[in-house]
Formats: C-alpha cells, sequence, structure tokens
C-alpha cells in the first residue's frame, strides 16, 4: 500500500496538546476496519486486550501488529500499514486525545437524494405520483396508504376504500365474483374497517388476478358501485357494478424513480442514507434526465423557474441562476433545475462562520430538517421560517425540531427507519416456498411490512414513546391481512406473552429465515449487528461445513456443529446460542411447538451482550426474555442512538463524531422523539469544517 | 400468470444512425483485442479438499462444458488474490476487480472504461441478475468506482435494454428529428456548468463527488452528440432480447434466473456488437448467495421441493462425496455457472467480425470471488480467460503462474487491450505473459 503521505498527514495530526486529529488520520481509518471489532471501538479491548494508553513502544507495537495481526489471519497489516495502526495507538487511543472537552464540528458534505427522498419531494412538489399521504384516499385507487406513505397495491390484491362522508354505518364489506357475491359479511363479505382518525372505511385483500366485478355493501343491506372504481358496467337490474382488473404481468408502476439505481448499503450500515457511498455514475444521469423530463412535461407551471425554482432548490436563486434558467425556457428550465446539483444534493455545505468553520446556512438547516424528519423537502412554511432567519441557531432549530415532529408525515419517517433498522424490508423479497407457505403471499407481506412500520409509530408517536417499548411492548398493530396471517384480531392486538416487541414481528423473523428452513445464524447476527451494533471478525480460513441438511433433525440439532468444532465455535458461540432462542418460530414467522416431529427447544443464551469479550451473559427462554435483556442493557440503548444517527445523519460513525454521539447520548434518557430532537441539537449539526 | 412471450426489439431496422460510426474506431492493430467480458459467478469451486481429493475444476468435470472453446481459452494454476482476508466471501469481492487489499482501489473495469472505453456510448455496462437480490449491495458488488466503494449493476434486463438502445430507437421516431437530443443537451449543459462552479468554489470538499457526476454528465453528453443517425456495423443486426415474463413482480423469482442472465448475456453481446460499448461485467448473484438454484427448471439442478442455495451448497463438507446432497449439487451448480459461460462464447462465436469472429477478437474473463467453498481460500482462483483477444494473447493452455497477483492478469489483460498500464492493484509486478 501506498501510505507515504498519509505518514506525513499523521504526523500532523498528533500534536502537543494530547488533541488529535480523528477526522484525517489514516491509522484510525485502518484501526476502525481491521482492528475494533476484536480491541473495541476506543481501545477498550473485548476479544483481543485493551490498547487503550499502550505501555509499548512505537516500534514493538509495529512489529507485533505486522507479525501476530489479526490474529486468525497474520500477516495482514504490514509496513506502512503497521506502523501507520501503531502511531495511531500511541498518539490516538489514549485517554487524553480521547477526552471530549468540546464537540467537534462536523464534515460539510452533499448529501444524494435516496429514491424514497426523490420520490416524496417530487409528490410534493407536483403532486405527482402518489407517496405521502394521511388518509387512505389521498392514494391512487391502486396504491396503498401504509404508515403515511402510498405504496403499489401488490399486483393480485386491492385496497377498497369507503368515504361515508361522516354518515355513521355500522358495517361496510365487498361482494363480487372473487368471492360469490355474499350479502353478509358472515357469508364471506370481505369485511373493511373503520378508521375514527381518518373517518374512512379501508380494507386490503388478495382476490387475484383476472377482471372483477364487484360492489360495496353498507349495513349488509345497501348495495352500491365503489366511488373510486376507474369503470363501471350495467349490473343488469338498473344499478352499476364495478371493475377491476388486477394483472401481476407487465405491470405498470408511475414510479417516478423506478429505473434509479439502488442505494449502496455497505457492511454494518442497514440504511439506504450512506452519503459517502451515493455517487453518481451515468447509469444514475441516464435516469434522473428521463425522470426529470418526464416530470416537466407533465408540469404545470407557466413562469416555471419564479414558480419553483426556489421550491426545487430550496433556497432563493441567484440572479445568475435566474437569468440561466430563464433563458431555457419552460419546460427545458424546469428539466434542468431537477438536473441541477442544487435539487439531486441536499447541500450541508454551510457559510463560513468567521472563526475558521462553517455554519450551516438556514436553508441548509429548513433542508436537513425536513428530510430528516419529514424524508422530504421544506415545504412553504419552513422555507419562510428560514427566510426570516428563524433557523440560525439552536433555539429555532429546536422549536422547528419539535413542530415537525409532531407533524403526521413524520410517523411514516419512523416506520421508515424502524423497517430499515430490522431488516423487516426484505419481506416483500425474500423466499419462501409457496408450496410449504401459500398465504405468504404479496399481500401477506407488504401488510406484515406495514405492521412494522405502524407498530414503530404508534409506540413513538401514541405510546409511550420509548426505545424499550420498541422491543418489549406486548402488542402490535395489525391490518386485516397480517392480522388473519397471525391469527390475531385486526387494529391493535395483545400478545399473549410469546412475542414481545420488534424482533418478534414476522417481517423480521421471515426476512431473517431461508426458504424452507429457519436461520439462528442470521437471526443471531440481526441481534449482534443491528440491535447491538457488535460486528463480528470475519471467518477463519479454513472456514469449514455447513450442517448437512438431515431431514428428520431440527435445525438446532443440524447447527450444533458450529459450537462442537472449535474453529467455528470462536464465533458462532456469539451467533447461535442467540439464534436458537427464535426456534419457535418457522419460517415465516409464525409460531411453531414442533420440527419434523420433534419439540422444539428454544433455549437462548447470549454471551457478551455489553461487548464481546466482556463476559457479560445470560440466558433466555423466549424472544421476549431476549428483547428485554437488550432493551436493559447498555449495549442496547446505545447501539439504538448509533443507528438513528446512522439512519438519520447517513454517515457510519468514526472516531471523529465519538464526542457528538456522547453529547447526544448523554442528553438522552430512552424517549425516541427526543433522540430525534437531540440529534439535530448536537453543536456538529449546525457547524461544520 | 399469463405467460406472454414479450421481444424487446428496435423500432425499425434502420434505426441506428450514422454519428455511432464516430465511435467504431478502425481497430489500432491487429494484434489487440477489441473488447473485455468479465463474467463473474458467486461463492467459488470444488477446490482441493480437505481430505486430499483433487479440484474437480478441469476440462474434463467442471469445465466440460467448455470443451468447444477449449483452444481459445487459458486456464490458470497458482493465480493468487493475496493474503488478504483470505477465509472471507466480502474480503474476496472486494479484492476481485480492484486487486486492493479492501477494494481501496478502482476496479479493472472502470479503469478500462476510462481508458480504451471512455469514447464510447456506454464507456462500461455493468448487468446483473438478481444482483441486487434482497437490498444486497456494498460489498456484494463487484465494479469499484471510486476505492472503497462500489455501484451497482443494472439487474434490469428490459431497462437495461432500454437504457442501451432506447436512444437509437429514438432517432427515427419523429420527434424533431434528434429524439428530443438537443433539449436533453441543454439540460446537460446547465447541470454541468454548475457541478463545475460548486467544485471550483468547494476545493477538496467532496470532490471526488463531484468529479464522478461531472464526468458521468460529459458521458451522457458525447453519448447523445454522437447518436444523431445512419449507419450500424454489419456485427450489429436488429437488437433483440427475449423478456418474456420478466417484470418487477419476477425479476427476483430464483426460476426466472436461468432467463434473466440469459437476457443480458444477449443483451451485453448486442452492446458490444453495435459498438455500444467495449467494456462489460455480468454479476450472476453475488457472494454468499442464497439464489435457490434448485428451482431451474429444465436442468439437471432442478428438484422438487427441496430448496438448495448457492450458498448451502458451496459449503460441501469435508470431502468430495458425491453421496453428500450439498457436494453433488455444488458440482452441478458449477459446472451450470461454466455453461452459462459457454453460452456467452458461443453467442459472441457466432457473430462474424473482420475475417473471424467476435470471439477471436474478444477477451472474455470467468472468475468468482474465493476459490473453494469450504476454505474460502484467496489462492489458485479459478480464472479462465476466453477470446482470441485479436492476436495479442496466446490459448489453448493451462498457464502456472507461480502464485502470481491476479492484478497482473489485469495488466496483461489491459494491454491486449491497449491499455498500457505497468501495474494494477497493490501487489502487482508486471503484466503475465498471455
Amino acid at each position: 500500500m501506498k501510505w507515504a503521505l498519509a505518514v506525513l498527514l499523521v504526523a500532523c495530526s498528533s500534536s502537543g496538546d494530547g488533541t488529535y486529529d480523528f477526522a484525517s488520520s489514516k491509522g484510525a481509518a485502518l484501526y476502525q476496519d481491521q482492528c475494533q471489532v476484536c480491541h473495541g471501538e476506543t481501545g477498550e479491548g473485548g476479544l483481543g486486550p485493551a490498547l487503550r494508553d499502550s505501555k509499548r513502544s512505537q516500534g514493538d507495537l509495529t512489529t507485533i501488529i505486522a507479525m501476530r495481526m489479526p490474529a486468525n489471519n497474520p500477516g495482514q497489516c504490514t509496513g506502512d500499514c503497521a506502523s501507520e495502526l501503531a502511531d495511531f495507538i500511541k498518539h490516538g487511543l489514549t485517554t487524553k486525545a480521547l477526552r471530549c472537552d468540546a464537540v467537534p464540528p462536523g464534515p460539510r458534505r452533499l448529501r444524494l437524494l435516496t429514491r424514497r427522498e426523490y420520490r416524496a419531494t417530487i409528490h410534493d412538489l407536483f403532486g405527482m405520483p402518489a407517496l405521502m399521504c394521511a388518509r387512505a384516499t389521498d392514494c391512487g385507487f391502486r396504491d396503498t396508504c401504509t404508515s403515511g406513505a402510498c405504496e403499489a397495491t401488490p399486483c393480485d390484491a386491492q385496497t377498497f376504500v369507503y368515504d361515508p362522508h361522516g354518515q355513521t354505518l355500522h358495517s361496510v364489506h365487498v361482494a363480487g365474483d372473487f368471492n360469490h357475491w355474499p350479502m353478509t359479511i358472515a357469508a364471506g363479505g370481505l369485511p373493511l374497517t373503520y378508521d375514527a382518525s381518518t373517518g374512512l372505511w379501508s380494507g386490503t385483500f388478495a382476490i387475484g388476478e383476472g377482471a372483477h366485478l364487484y360492489k360495496l355493501v353498507l349495513d349488509e343491506t345497501t348495495w352500491i358501485a365503489d366511488p373510486r372504481a376507474p369503470a363501471q358496467q350495467s349490473d343488469g337490474y338498473g344499478g352499476q357494478n364495478s371493475v377491476l382488473t388486477l394483472s401481476c404481468t407487465g405491470a405498470t408502476t408511475n414510479d417516478v424513480a423506478a429505473n434509479f439505481p439502488v442505494e449502496t448499503r455497505n457492511a454494518s450500515f442497514p440504511f439506504d442514507t450512506d452519503s459517502a457511498a451515493a455517487l453518481v455514475t451515468s447509469a444514475h444521469v441516464d435516469a434522473y434526465l428521463d425522470a426529470a423530463q418526464a416530470i416537466a412535461a407533465k408540469a404545470t407551471c407557466g413562469d416555471c423557474v419564479a414558480e419553483l425554482g426556489e421550491k426545487l432548490f430550496r433556497r432563493p436563486l441567484t440572479d445568475d441562476e435566474k437569468q440561466q434558467y430563464t433563458a431555457l425556457g419552460g419546460k427545458t428550465a424546469l428539466a434542468a433545475m431537477l438536473m441541477s446539483p442544487s435539487f439531486l444534493y441536499r447541500s450541508e455545505l454551510g457559510a463560513p462562520d468567521g472563526h475558521g468553520h462553517y455554519q450551516l446556512t438556514p436553508y441548509e438547516v429548513a433542508t436537513a430538517l425536513s428530510y430528516t424528519f419529514l424524508g422530504t423537502t421544506p415545504g412553504d412554511d419552513l422555507l419562510a421560517a428560514a427566510a426570516h432567519g428563524e433557523l440560525a441557531d439552536a433555539k429555532g432549530i429546536e422549536m422547528w425540531a419539535r413542530m415537525l415532529i409532531a407533524d403526521p408525515r413524520a410517523r411514516a419517517q419512523v416506520g421508515e427507519f424502524a423497517a430499515q433498522w430490522t431488516g423487516a424490508i426484505n419481506v416483500t423479497t425474500a423466499d419462501k416456498r409457496a408450496d410449504l407457505y401459500p398465504d405468504f403471499n404479496a399481500a401477506t407481506r407488504q401488510s406484515l411490512l406495514a405492521e412494522t412500520r405502524a407498530f414503530a409509530a404508534d409506540v413513538v408517536f401514541d405510546g409511550d414513546g420509548t426505545y424499550a417499548s420498541l422491543l418489549t411492548a406486548n402488542y402490535t398493530v395489525l391490518d386485516p391481512v397480517a392480522a388473519k396471517f397471525y391469527g390475531l384480531p385486526p387494529g391493535h392486538a395483545m400478545y399473549d406473552g410469546t412475542r414481545a416487541g420488534i424482533l418478534s414481528h414476522a417481517s423480521v423473523l421471515a426476512s431473517m429465515a431461508h426458504s424452507d428452513q429457519t436461520s439462528p445464524v442470521k437471526r443471531g447476527l440481526l441481534v449482534r449487528r443491528n440491535f447491538l451494533c457488535e460486528d463480528l471478525p470475519p471467518p477463519p480460513p479454513q472456514g469449514g461445513n455447513l450442517p448437512a441438511v438431515d431431514p428428520n433433525a431440527t435445525t438446532r440439532e443440524r447447527f450444533s456443529q458450529h459450537s462442537s468444532a472449535p474453529l467455528c465455535h470462536s464465533c458462532h458461540e456469539y451467533i447461535d446460542g442467540v439464534g436458537f432462542g427464535f426456534e419457535h418460530f418457522d419460517p415465516v414467522g409464525r409460531w411453531r411447538d414442533t420440527e419434523n416431529g420433534k419439540p422444539v427447544d428454544a433455549s437462548g443464551n447470549i454471551e457478551d451482550i455489553e461487548r464481546l469479550g466482556t463476559d457479560t451473559q445470560g440466558s433466555f427462554q423466549s424472544v421476549p426474555e431476549l428483547a428485554s435483556a437488550i432493551a436493559t442493557s447498555q449495549a442496547g440503548p446505545a447501539c439504538f442512538v448509533r443507528q438513528y444517527l446512522r439512519f438519520s445523519r447517513g454517515q457510519r460513525e468514526t472516531l471523529a463524531d465519538r464526542c457528538a454521539r456522547g453529547w447526544v447520548q448523554a442528553k438522552w434518557a430512552g424517549d425516541v422523539r427526543e433522540l430525534m430532537v437531540q440529534s439535530v441539537l448536537s453543536p456538529d449539526f449546525l457547524e461544520r469544517r | 400468470m399469463i405467460s406472454r412471450r414479450r421481444l424487446l426489439q428496435l423500432g425499425g431496422a434502420a434505426a441506428i444512425s450514422a454519428p455511432l460510426a464516430r465511435y467504431l474506431r478502425a481497430n489500432p492493430s491487429p494484434t489487440l483485442a477489441k473488447r473485455l467480458i468479465i463474467f463473474y459467478f458467486p461463492d467459488g469451486i470444488a477446490g482441493v479438499s480437505q481430505t486430499g481429493q483433487p479440484s474437480l475444476w478441469t476440462p474434463a468435470d467442471s469445465l466440460a462444458p467448455l470443451a468447444p472453446y477449449l483452444s481459445q481459452c487459458i486456464l490458470f494454476k497458482g493465480l493468487s488474490m493475496g493474503p488478504t482476508d483470505s477465509g472471507s466471501h466480502p474480503g474476496g469481492a472486494k479484492k476481485l476487480l480492484t486487486a486492493t487489499d479492501g477494494g481501496n482501489g478502482i476496479s479493472i473495469d472502470q479503469r478500462l472504461a476510462s481508458t480504451i472505453g471512455h469514447a464510447d456510448p456506454f464507456p462500461l455496462l455493468y448487468l446483473g441478475a438478481q444482483a441486487n437480490a434482497n437490498n444486497a449491495s456494498g460489498d456484494m458488488h463487484i465494479s469499484y468506482v471510486q476505492p472503497g466503494f462500489t455501484t451497482p449493476p443494472e439487474d434490469d434486463p428490459v431497462a437495461a435494454f432500454n437504457r442501451v438502445f432506447g436512444g437509437m430507437g429514438s432517432t427515427t421516431s419523429g420527434s424533431g428529428g434528434d429524439g428530443g437530443g438537443s433539449a436533453k443537451l441543454s439540460i446537460l449543459d446547465r447541470s454541468r456548468e454548475e457541478l463545475q462552479a460548486l467544485e471550483a468554489k468547494l476545493g477538496t470538499v467532496e470532490k471526488a463527488k463531484l468529479d464522478l457526476h461531472l464526468e458521468a454528465v460529459r458521458e451522457v453528453e458525447m453519448r447523445i452528440q454522437a447518436l444523431g443517425g445512419g449507419g450500424a456495423p454489419a456485427t450489429c443486426g436488429q437488437p433483440a432480447i427475449d423478456a418474456t415474463g420478466i417484470d418487477a413482480a419476477t425479476l427476483y423469482a430464483p426460476e426466472m434466473f436461468p432467463k434473466i442472465l440469459r437476457a443480458q448475456t444477449d443483451l451485453m453481446v448486442q452492446a458490444m456488437a453495435c459498438g455500444m460499448t467495449r467494456v462489460g461485467v455480468i454479476q450472476a448473484a453475488h457472494h454468499t448467495s442464497d439464489l435457490i438454484m434448485s428451482r431451474f427448471m429444465g436442468t439437471d439442478l432442478y428438484e422438487q421441493g427441496f430448496d438448495m442455495r448457492s450458498h448451502q451448497a458451496s459449503h460441501y463438507g469435508a470431502a468430495h462425496d458425491l453421496s453428500h446432497h450439498e457436494y453433488a449439487d455444488y458440482v452441478k451448480q458449477v459446472r451450470w455457472w461454466v455453461e452459462q459461460y459457454a453460452y456467452l462464447l458461443s453467442q459472441l462465436a457466432a457473430r462474424p467480425e473482420d475475417g473471424g469472429t467476435m470471439l477471436d477478437h474478444s477477451l472474455v474473463l470467468l472468475c468468482t470471488e474465493i476459490c473453494d467453498g469450504n476454505t474460502h481460500l484467496h489462492d489458485d482462483m479459478p480464472f479462465v480467460l476466453a477470446g482470441g483477444g485479436g492476436g495479442a494473447i496466446h490459448t489453448g493452455r493451462t498457464m502456472d503462474v507461480g502464485y502470481r497477483r491476479h492484478g497482473d492478469l489485469f495488466v496483461a489483460i489491459a494491454n491486449a487491450l491497449g491499455d498500457g498500464m505497468t501495474s494494477f492493484g497493490d501487489a502487482s509486478s508486471g503484466p503475465l505473459a498471455l
């Protein structure tokens, strides 16, 4: 490796007063990549010995690293790599250098809009493809409003919505050719449920592909055509049947970002927000250009620059910009603004603060707050607040942060965070054997994902609001499809003690399982990585063999091989013992008492819950006990802070921002909304370098 | 589900237009290769077993589907990716195309895109088959656009086809004669100017990010300027892929995988034949893949009611024991991957070019991120290089490279393509003598 330049950098980064420039230290980056998993983030030790305030000489450290590290596969970091690391250990991993007297400024950055943010922004500015919604009727006929976001209903299902316009009804059900036109719900009518907060009746049902005729039945007496259906035809009795055609072939989409490349999620970063990894290639430019021209073609602006310029750039245009765009004219100007870096990137560059640093401008603050809490572009009120200078200090930021978090749209953003944090988003694609799990279809998967989103929003905004309840709540929130899947009532459904919190959601359990078997490894790793923020060292060479598929053995019996082979045991003791505790939940997350005719043994053990190598451990007998152990540990809540900051700030934490993390952590007592507020009050949010 | 044959093709035979010819440089030397295709498959092969049985990576076993092309292949012995992270799938995937520890360098495809490919409509075409499955990303991908950062492949053959050939088709659509090209150009021009101004203002802050964005805008601008009207090369024909049954709902269904990979392979060959690109990567799935290969109907992998995943089979047991379900399936899986690679070669071989075939003028690399599925080691990498390379390489042999790094193979490949690099990656000692 070519570290010659880096040696110079490090030489400059350690000054005589004990401060150390973690942000530009190559050794710190190497340590984070290769050493911290065993020696701890700040050299506090773990699987490997502590390195803080090392008494060894830099030369000795260099030799040890080059000859013996990493312990399970030495010889990977020699020469300059070893001396860089030794320098960092001697000068960076010291009590003095690691002290947090002040929170240093954050990085100046450009954050590319994610596909989610792009879609929401276009929807808000042009009202085009529906995305954010307060109630089901805000979405298109084929879309479902899930925790504030419109999502395409699965191709073989339909979300039926009826607005009684205030009329009090006892029941609404759907009757059609797919269920033989039942007069009553008892006879097989598909019941819509009433949501008092929106005043709407709605329900999602998988009725299968093909052309269907149906009606809505009010109070099991009045048969009407569905006012929202795009087509009706005569019922032969003087009335109208509604026509609905479902097809899973060539499903069309009105998703403006359908062809955008996926976001890059690097290992240990489960979110789509990684700013450093969001790089624009020609595939992006092609997709952005197509989207920009399509949006411009449909938009209805006259003087597009004057009407939309400030909204698109989230700041006033300069005179030069106004002139340049106006010269392009009409729709071309609009498309060009949509291709501008001022639109595509959220600017966190700031302006010089007169003290050698930078401070985010009020418009940048407005932008950051809006995307952080609502997942979309700032509204007119927020931009006006920026113009009036309300966002120039912590007081204004706090006031607006609290207002935005109280906005109904914040629910969807919290739901999104929960879905990504827990890996629940993969439930829509995780392969399952259709012959073994016939009801685990597209509609069920969507409803299970909606459960995780709705539950998180419910805990945070309607419940006690705490992180602990996300893990331990004895209820969940189900739509009729999800309720049927679990055999629980729709709405707020109470658990019987077998489940608790988000770790027992089928969306999570199914995502972390194979198509026809559970995976104690995937489930154990989820707890380690996503809930305790513990990464594990990579497997050693000569890694070994996966357990064979013995149709008569239980999953637990097959995986016990991991703990009998010493090479495997060194890591799998931390993984499988956790994963075994989930064995009562089958590959789609439903409860089971037996596997292959044998009773399930779901006793688990979580070794070193606080950090690998700390000898802190506990056995548990159920997922609720595991969830409770995580919630009451130190590592669990600290990891939650870390994960929220990763999601909201879009960056993997480093030693350079450890003081900011500490600041947020110290201000936080477990309430999720309070964590959201504190995340933007930390001094490094406003001040940049 | 209604099965409907969907053949994607261009609107008219005369769709490809004259300025395209500007891209089709006369081959600067008869002994240079015209193009490179990298074909990746996941999870290694059955190498030498822990009980000492030899590798099946031989022309008689796993490589049997290559029989018609062995005279145009180089097989390698002793090719090493170095010791760092050996034992790990992600560690191997990071080094695979970067030849740099931890993926801390750009990959060979990206490098060649910027040298030999820079004037092409698509300097690099990176296609995937279920490579983004279940939000797989980051170190699951192999093309490093910047040190430490991958870019995702396009998994949807329909979208990829439209991107590659849509610009050509639009020339006959009659919308102002240039397919809206002039409006696109003024939009991109504005975007480029703003990026440049921003970069000038920021100095080193986010410079790498803005440089990449600028390069991407320039690439699209150049392509639109070039694709104006008139004559395609004889190898081109009328581009078409069979996308029957491939849509958003089936794009990640394991049973559709063979069909998707076939469509992407056909697209790659045609994009090359039509002069749209000369550097291509096909990423089939990703490392540690959960791809259920026992759902591939009509293949010997198919087993009703039993799911065998790629990564599961790759941990086949200590011995080469065909009575072991994982091992028996792994052997079949690896052979299936080689068959798909052989299909790619067959399509290149079927198209005449300059008195020979496209295969005679191409380099086609078969690679995976680890050697053996059990040991995960990064030595004895099971790579195959096929194609005549325009006469730049000597094929029909097994080359024992004595544990030289695979970066040296990339140097030799780059040299054969006309990129005069002398080293690549962090442990290169000059080109292998191909």
